[in-house]
C-alpha cells in the first residue's frame, strides 16, 4: 500500500487558508519549544499559497496576536486602520446612514488586510519553524484503514474528460500522516464526505451558507479615503432575503466591494452575480466607483449557521478547523479570528496526542473541550439562533433577534433550520416577481461600471485543464432533467457566480445542461444550492481554479 | 544510459511583462512560469525516458537565482538534477551569446566532446520573451551535433531519435542519431503535473548554481560584450484599434460591395500615441566614423524550394535585399545561393525578380532541405563571397538555417523581421559613428513594441517574416549571372535521415500559417458553422492560405474541434485577416485575436464589443451576407491578400 508515489509525515493539514496555517504554527511553536521533530505537512490546490483565499476581510487581531510572537505579528501586512465605519440602508433610489450601529456590526479599531497577502505570509513564517507547505496540490481522496482515517491522496493527473488515462499522467500522491487536520474552508469537498460517512451531523443543524461575491477595483482619486468603511443593507434584497454590502476603502485609491446573499432565498431565478451588478448601479455605490477600473473579481460561500450548526468535529485520527467547522461569527460576517482560534486548538489538542500517542476519538474530543472554552464559544453562543431567525427575512428577524440579544440568545420560536437547497421553490410555486421581471432595465452590463459573468471571471483569472474529467458531477442526468430543467428552471444557471452551468436548447427545443468546468472559481455554491442536491462539487487537479492575488 | 538535457527557460508570465529603459528586459515585477514551449521540451524528456526505460535527466538554465523556483518544479517534475549557469556578467547576453554559454555550461558537465556521447538535448522552440527561437539551433551548432526543430512528436527506435518536426503546410519525419539536439512546440504531449512526493523531493534538492567562472568561459564572451547584436532602441506600437468602418447599405449585396471598396481604402488609423522618437539624431562632427565591415559586401539570400517550387517568402526577401543594396555603395549585388538538385531552370526565376547572381549548388543529396549539410554550404559560400548581409526567410527552416549558420561564421542573428534598413550607430561613450549598419526591425512583447537590433559582425543576419514584403515585379528583361559552387561535404552532414515530408493541406497545423481566418461564433449554430467552412473554403479554391476556426461555444456544442477554437483557452492566431461571423467578442475571445492585422466583424448586433476591435463591419444577418461573400470571393475577392504559390 505504501508505494513509491507515497509519503509518511506526522500531521498533514489540507487547506492553507487562516486555520490550516494557524494550527500548522502554533503545533510547530509547541513542539519547537520543547526541541521536539514533527513532521508537520501543509498542502493547498491554489496555485500558491493565497490563490484560493477571498475575503471581507476587517479582522479583529486579538487571534492573531495570540498566534504569533511580539515581531511576527508586528510584520504582519496590514492594509489599513478601518477609520470610519458606517451602516448604509438603501433604498432603490436613496439612502441614509444609520446613527448606530446594528449590534456585532461596529468596527472601529479593526483592520482591514487582505486575507492572502495575510496568508502568504503566515506560511512564511510557518516554513521559518520547520513546517513544509507545499501548494498546487489537491486533496481528492482520505485513505481509510480499517475504518480510520489514515491519510489522505491528491488527485491523478494526466486523465482526460473519460477519465483514461494520458501519456503524461501522473498519480497522485499519497500521504500518510499520524493526525489529519480538514482546513479546506467553507464546505470542504473532503469534510462534508467525513460529516455524512461518520454522521457528524446526527447532533446539529444542518449548515446554511451565504455567497459572498467581491470585487477589487482603482477608484478614482478622491472617492473613497483610505480605511473608510460602508456596510449597506435593504436594496437590491427586501422581504425575506437575507444579506448586504460591504465597501472597504484600501490605500492607492483602491476599493474592494462586495455583496452578499444567504443561500436560503426562494427565487429559482436569482442570480447573486447580478445582484451585485445592480447593487454597484445604485447612485451610493456607483458614485465611489465611476471612473474607477475593476481589476479583480471572486467569489466564495460563507458557512453561516452559527453555534447550531456546528457539527461533530473529530473522529480517529481527524480533526476539522476554520469554514471546514462552521466557525463563522454570523451577524459580523467575520471567521479569520474563529479560523486562528480553532487552529490553536486542534494544535493543543494535537500536541496532547501525541505527548499520549492516541489520536483516537477519546483523546481528540479535547478539542471539543478547548472550543467549548475559547472565544469561539464566547461569541457565538449568545447569538445562536441569530440565522435561523433571519431566514425569516431582516425586519422580522432583526427584530427577534433584538430580543434574544437581550435574553442571551434564548429563542422561544427556534425556526427549524434546513438545508439551503430546499428552501428553492419550484417554478410554479414561486409567486413572486421572478428576478428577471424583478430587476427588468438593470441587467444591461455595460463592461464599465457593470460586467457580464463571463467578463466578471476573465478578473478571477481562473483558469482550469481542460484535458481532465469534470470536477462537477450530476448525479443523474435524467433527474437533473426533470427536476432541476423542469420544474426548477435550472438555478444554477443564475447562482452559478462563474457562468460555469448553461442551459442549452437545441433545434428541436430540448433543454440540455452543458457544464463549463473550466470557469469554476470554488466558490461551492453549486454544492450547496442545487435541488435534489444534484450537483457535488470534488476537486479538480492542484494550481486550477482562480488566481487571486489580493483578495 | 542515455542522458538526456532538457534546456529550459523561466519568464515573466506574458501579460506582465515590462521592458527597461535600456530595451533589456526588467524580469523583476512580474510573476514568472516556465517557459510553455519548455515545459513541453520538459515532458518530452520524460517521455523519452519513459521509452528508453531507463535514462539520466538533467535540467540546464540560464538566469538569476530566481529561476530556481522553474528548476525545482522540473525537479518535481521527475528530472534527477538541475544546474543553473548564473551571474550578473551574462546580464545583456543576445541568443548568440546565449548559445555560446549554454553550450559551454553542457562542455562543462562533461558533453559534447565528440558524436559518439550519449545524449539527447531537448530544448523549448522558442521563449516568450525572447521569441527567436534561436538558441537551440546555437547550442546545437556549438556542439557539432545534429539537430532538429519545431519538433511536436519524439519517439525512439533502432537507437534513433524519430521526431516529428512541422513545416509549413505540414510535417516531416527525421531519424536523428544520438547526440542531438531538439526544439519543441507546445503542440505534442502536454507538460504532466508535478506529484506531491516530486515537489518534496525538489524541495530538499539542492539546484548547481554554476558561474562564468566556474565553467571556464571568458568574460569578452558573454554579456553586452559578447553578444554580436544590440537592441539599439524599442518603440510602442499599436496599443487599440481605430474605430470600425461600418459597410453601408441595406441589402447584403451593397453590404458586402461596400466591404470590398472600404477595404480597398484602407482601415481608420490611430492617431500615433506615442511620442514622436526625437529628432534623427546627428552624431557631432568630431565623432569618428567606422565601416566595421572590413572589407564584407553584398547581400546574400537564400532561396528556400519546396515542392520543387521557389516559396514565396524566399521571393519576397529580394525585395528588402535590394532596397538595401540601393541604400548602400554602387555596385552592391543581391547574391542568391540556391541549393538542390537539378534546380538550374529556377535560377532565373530568381533573376526576374532581382537577384544579380545566383548561385548553385547541386547535389542529389540535397533534393530536401537539411539542416547540415545546408549550413556547412552556406558557411562555405558566406567565406567565399564575404556578403555583408545575409538573409533568410523566417520559415521553420529559414529560423534554424540562420542561427547555425551564424554560429560557424560567428554573427549575429534578428529574428522574424518586419522592416530592414539601412542605418548609423552613434556610439557617443566612444565618439564613434558606426555606418553602414543593418538596422532590423521586429515586433516584441506580444507585437506591442518594435525593437530595432543592430549587429556589429558580417554578415548581419536577419530572418524576414513572411508576408511583410512584397514579391518584387517579374521582370524578364532583368539580367543576372549564374554561377555553380562545389562545397565540401562532410559524411556527419547526412547523418539525420529524412524519412518523409508530407506537404499540402496542412489541416490544423495551418491555423497559426493561415493568411485568412473565417471564425464562426454561437451566431452561426443554425447551419452549423457550414457557411463559415464554406466561405473558408471558397478562399482556398482562389489559391489562399485560409482557414476556418471558432469561439468556444462552438467546440462545447461539438460543432467544431477544440483544436479550431480562437481565445484565451484555445489558440492565439495572428493572420493577416480575421474575419468574425456570429462572435460576439468576448474578452476572453479577444485575447486569442486581437493581434490580427486586419479584423472583419459580421454580425447582427451593432453594440456587440466585436466591432470595437474590428478594422470593417457588415452589421446583419450571416445567412444573407456570407452566401454573397462567397459569391464575390468565387469572383476574385481576397480580403485583400494575395495568392499564394
Ligand atoms: C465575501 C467574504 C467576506 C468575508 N469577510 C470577512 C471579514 O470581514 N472578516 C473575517 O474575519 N472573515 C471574513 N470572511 C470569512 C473568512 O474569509 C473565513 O472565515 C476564513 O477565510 C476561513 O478560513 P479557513 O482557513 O477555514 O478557510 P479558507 O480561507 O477558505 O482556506 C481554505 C484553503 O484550503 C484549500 N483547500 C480546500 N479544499 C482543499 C483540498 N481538497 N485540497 C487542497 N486544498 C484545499 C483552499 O484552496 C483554501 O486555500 C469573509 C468571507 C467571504 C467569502
Ligand atoms: C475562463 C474562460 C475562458 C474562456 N475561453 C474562451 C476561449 O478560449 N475562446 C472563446 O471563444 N471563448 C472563451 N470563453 C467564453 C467567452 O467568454 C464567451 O462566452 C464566448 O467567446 C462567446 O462566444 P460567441 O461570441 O460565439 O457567442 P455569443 O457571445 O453568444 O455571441 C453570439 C453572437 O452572434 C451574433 N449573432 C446571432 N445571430 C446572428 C446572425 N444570424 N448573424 C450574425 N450574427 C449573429 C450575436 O449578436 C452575438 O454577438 C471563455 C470564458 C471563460 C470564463
Ligand atoms: S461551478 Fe459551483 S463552485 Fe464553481 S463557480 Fe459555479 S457555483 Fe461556484
Amino acid at each position: 500500500m505504501k508505494s513509491e508515489n507515497s509519503l509518511l509525515t506526522d500531521v498533514l493539514i489540507i487547506g492553507a487558508g487562516p486555520s490550516g496555517l494557524s494550527t500548522a504554527i502554533s503545533l510547530a511553536d509547541k513542539v519547537n519549544k520543547n526541541g521536539e521533530k514533527k513532521r508537520i505537512v501543509v498542502l493547498d490546490k491554489g496555485q500558491e499559497v493565497g490563490s484560493h483565499i477571498l475575503s471581507g476581510t476587517l479582522v479583529k487581531e486579538q487571534a492573531l496576536k495570540e498566534l504569533l510572537s511580539k515581531e511576527e505579528f508586528e510584520n504582519l501586512p496590514i492594509e489599513t486602520d478601518v477609520i470610519s465605519d458606517h451602516t448604509v440602508r438603501l433604498t432603490p433610489e436613496g439612502f441614509s446612514t444609520l446613527p448606530f450601529h446594528p449590534p456585532y456590526m461596529d468596527n472601529t479599531g479593526n483592520k482591514i488586510i487582505s486575507l492572502s497577502k495575510v496568508c502568504k505570509y503566515l506560511a512564511d513564517v510557518a516554513i521559518q519553524k520547520g513546517v513544509e507547505i507545499y501548494a498546487g496540490f489537491a486533496v481528492s481522496n482520505l485513505i481509510y484503514e480499517n475504518g480510520k482515517v489514515v491519510g489522505a491522496k491528491c488527485i491523478d493527473t494526466g486523465v482526460n474528460k473519460k477519465g483514461e488515462k494520458q501519456k503524461n499522467f501522473q498519480g497522485g500522491s499519497k500521504v500518510f500522516a499520524k493526525l489529519i487536520i480538514l482546513a479546506e474552508g467553507s464546505r470542504g469537498s473532503l469534510a462534508k464526505k467525513v460529516k455524512n460517512k461518520f454522521a457528524l451531523r446526527a447532533k446539529s443543524n444542518p449548515q446554511s451558507y451565504s455567497i459572498g461575491i467581491k470585487e477589487i477595483w482603482t477608484a478614482k482619486e478622491g472617492n473613497i479615503k483610505e480605511g473608510e468603511v460602508y456596510h449597506t443593507f435593504g436594496y437590491p434584497l427586501e422581504g425575506e432575503e437575507f444579506g448586504g454590502g460591504f465597501i472597504y476603502g484600501l490605500g492607492d485609491n483602491r476599493v474592494e466591494l462586495g455583496f452578499a446573499i444567504g443561500l436560503d432565498y426562494k427565487d429559482p431565478t436569482l442570480d447573486p452575480h447580478a445582484l451585485m451588478q445592480i447593487w454597484k448601479q445604485h447612485p451610493f455605490v456607483k458614485n465611489i466607483l465611476e471612473g474607477g477600473t475593476l481589476t479583480q473579481y471572486g467569489a466564495k460561500t460563507i458557512p453561516e449557521g452559527g453555534w447550531n450548526s456546528i457539527s461533530k468535529l473529530y473522529i480517529d485520527n481527524l480533526l476539522i478547523v476554520g469554514d471546514s467547522a462552521g466557525f463563522v461569527a454570523m451577524p459580523a460576517l467575520k471567521g479569520v479570528h474563529f479560523s486562528v482560534t480553532s487552529g490553536m486548538c486542534a494544535a493543543r489538542c494535537a500536541y496532547e496526542a501525541f505527548k499520549a500517542d492516541d489520536f483516537g476519538e477519546a483523546t481528540l474530543s479535547n478539542y471539543k473541550k478547548l472550543i467549548d472554552n475559547s472565544r469561539i464559544k464566547k461569541e457565538l453562543y449568545p447569538v445562536r439562533n441569530f440565522r435561523a431567525v433571519m431566514s425569516e427575512g431582516l425586519f422580522v428577524g432583526g427584530f427577534k433577534f433584538g430580543i434574544q440579544l437581550i435574553t442571551n440568545g434564548f429563542c422561544l420560536l427556534t425556526p427549524h433550520m434546513k438545508r439551503d437547497s430546499l428552501y428553492t421553490q419550484k417554478l410554479s410555486n414561486f409567486k413572486n416577481k421572478p428576478f428577471k421581471e424583478r430587476f427588468a432595465g438593470k441587467l444591461e452590463f455595460d463592461k464599465k461600471l457593470t460586467f457580464d459573468k463571463d467578463s466578471s471571471v476573465f478578473y478571477s483569472g481562473t483558469h482550469h485543464d481542460e484535458e481532465q474529467p469534470t470536477h462537477l458531477v450530476v448525479k443523474n442526468i435524467e433527474e437533473f432533467s426533470r427536476i432541476n430543467i423542469n420544474e426548477y428552471g435550472m438555478p444554477c444557471q443564475y447562482f452559478c457566480p462563474a457562468a460555469v452551468y448553461e442551459e442549452h436548447i437545441d433545434k428541436e427545443s430540448n433543454h440540455s445542461l452543458k457544464i463549463h468546468a473550466e470557469n469554476c472559481v470554488h466558490c461551492k455554491t453549486c454544492d450547496i444550492k442545487t435541488p435534489n442536491d444534484a450537483i457535488t462539487w470534488n476537486t479538480p487537479y492542484g494550481g486550477d481554479g482562480p488566481q487571486y492575488q489580493n483578495m | 544510459m542515455t542522458t538526456i538535457i532538457s534546456l529550459m527557460k523561466q519568464v515573466p508570465l506574458p501579460s506582465q511583462m515590462r521592458m527597461g529603459e535600456d530595451g533589456l528586459m526588467d524580469r523583476t515585477k512580474a510573476k514568472s512560469i516556465i517557459n510553455i514551449d519548455c515545459s513541453f521540451a520538459l515532458e518530452a524528456g520524460l517521455q523519452l525516458k519513459s521509452i528508453l526505460g531507463e535514462a539520466k535527466l538533467i535540467v540546464c538554465s540560464m538566469g538569476p537565482p530566481s529561476f530556481e523556483q522553474s528548476l525545482k518544479k522540473a525537479i518535481s517534475m521527475g528530472y534527477d538534477e538541475a544546474y543553473l549557469l548564473s551571474d550578473r556578467k551574462l546580464g545583456g547576453s543576445d541568443t548568440f551569446a546565449t548559445g555560446l554559454a549554454i553550450s559551454t555550461m553542457i562542455k562543462h558537465l562533461g558533453f559534447g566532446k565528440g558524436l559518439n556521447e550519449d545524449f539527447i538535448i531537448v530544448a523549448g522552440r522558442q521563449t516568450s520573451d525572447g521569441d527567436t527561437a534561436h538558441v537551440p539551433s546555437q547550442v546545437a551548432a556549438n556542439l557539432g551535433i545534429p539537430q532538429a526543430t519545431f519538433i511536436e512528436d519524439v519517439q525512439f527506435q533502432d537507437n534513433h531519435v524519430i521526431a516529428r518536426r512541422i513545416i509549413e503546410g505540414g510535417y516531416q519525419i527525421l531519424k536523428l542519431p544520438k547526440p542531438c539536439t531538439l526544439s519543441l512546440t507546445p503542440t505534442g504531449i502536454p507538460p504532466r503535473r508535478p506529484s506531491l512526493v516530486g515537489a518534496v523531493k525538489a524541495n530538499q534538492a539542492k539546484i548547481n548554481v554554476l558561474s562564468v567562472a566556474d565553467i571556464n568561459l571568458s568574460d569578452e564572451k558573454i554579456g553586452l560584450s559578447g553578444s554580436p547584436t544590440i537592441v539599439a532602441k524599442v518603440i510602442n506600437i499599436k496599443s487599440e484599434r481605430a474605430p470600425v468602418i461600418f459597410s453601408k447599405g441595406h441589402d447584403s449585396e451593397t453590404l458586402v460591395e461596400n466591404l470590398i471598396k472600404d477595404m480597398k481604402t484602407g482601415k481608420n488609423t490611430l492617431e500615433r500615441v506615442e511620442k514622436k522618437v526625437s529628432k534623427a539624431k546627428v552624431a557631432p562632427e568630431d565623432y569618428k566614423k567606422v565601416d566595421f565591415r572590413d572589407g564584407a559586401s553584398g547581400i546574400l539570400t537564400w532561396a528556400e524550394l519546396a515542392n520543387g517550387k521557389i516559396t514565396r517568402p524566399s521571393l519576397e526577401l529580394l525585395t528588402p535585399a535590394k532596397n538595401l543594396a540601393t541604400s548602400l555603395e554602387e555596385g552592391t549585388k543581391v547574391r542568391t545561393l540556391l541549393i538542390g538538385h537539378n534546380v538550374k531552370d529556377l535560377a532565373n526565376e530568381l533573376i526576374y525578380h532581382g537577384s544579380d547572381e545566383v548561385i548553385i549548388v547541386d547535389d542529389e543529396r540535397l533534393e530536401e532541405y537539411r539542416i547540415l549539410p545546408f549550413s556547412s554550404i552556406f558557411a562555405e559560400v558566406i567565406q567565399k563571397y564575404n556578403p555583408e548581409i545575409a538573409l533568410f526567410a523566417a520559415t521553420t527552416a529559414g529560423r534554424e538555417l540562420a542561427p547555425r549558420t551564424a554560429v560557424l561564421t560567428q554573427s549575429g542573428v534578428t529574428a522574424d523581421c518586419t522592416g530592414l534598413e539601412i542605418g548609423e550607430h552613434i556610439d557617443r561613450k566612444n565618439k564613434k559613428v558606426f555606418y553602414p549598419i543593418l538596422e532590423s526591425r521586429r515586433p516584441t512583447y506580444g507585437e506591442s513594441k518594435l525593437a530595432t537590433i543592430l549587429g556589429f559582425h558580417c554578415p548581419q543576419i536577419s530572418t524576414a517574416r513572411a508576408g511583410t514584403f512584397e514579391v518584387p515585379k517579374r521582370d524578364e528583361s532583368l539580367k543576372g549571372k549564374i554561377t555553380t559552387f562545389k562545397p565540401k561535404f562532410k559524411d556527419d552532414d547526412f547523418i539525420t535521415e529524412i524519412v518523409k515530408t508530407v506537404r499540402g493541406d496542412g489541416g490544423l497545423a495551418n491555423l497559426f500559417e493561415a493568411d485568412v481566418i473565417v471564425s464562426g461564433g454561437r451566431g452561426t449554430i443554425n447551419d452549423e458553422m457550414q457557411l463559415v467552412k464554406d466561405l473558408a473554403q471558397a478562399l482556398k479554391d482562389q489559391g489562399i492560405n485560409a482557414e476556418y476556426a471558432s469561439s468556444r461555444p462552438m467546440v462545447d456544442i461539438g460543432i467544431s474541434e477544440y483544436a479550431r477554437q480562437v481565445g484565451q483557452t484555445g489558440k492565439t492566431v495572428r493572420p493577416k485577416v480575421y474575419v468574425a461571423i456570429g462572435i460576439s467578442g468576448a474578452i476572453q475571445h479577444l485575447a486569442g485575436m486581437k493581434e490580427s492585422e486586419t479584423i472583419v466583424a459580421i454580425n447582427t448586433h451593432p453594440q456587440e464589443s466585436i466591432f470595437a476591435n474590428s478594422d470593417f463591419g457588415i452589421i446583419g444577418d450571416y445567412n444573407d451576407i456570407v452566401p454573397e461573400l462567397i459569391r464575390q470571393v468565387k469572383e476574385g475577392f481576397t480580403f485583400g491578400i494575395q495568392k499564394g504559390n
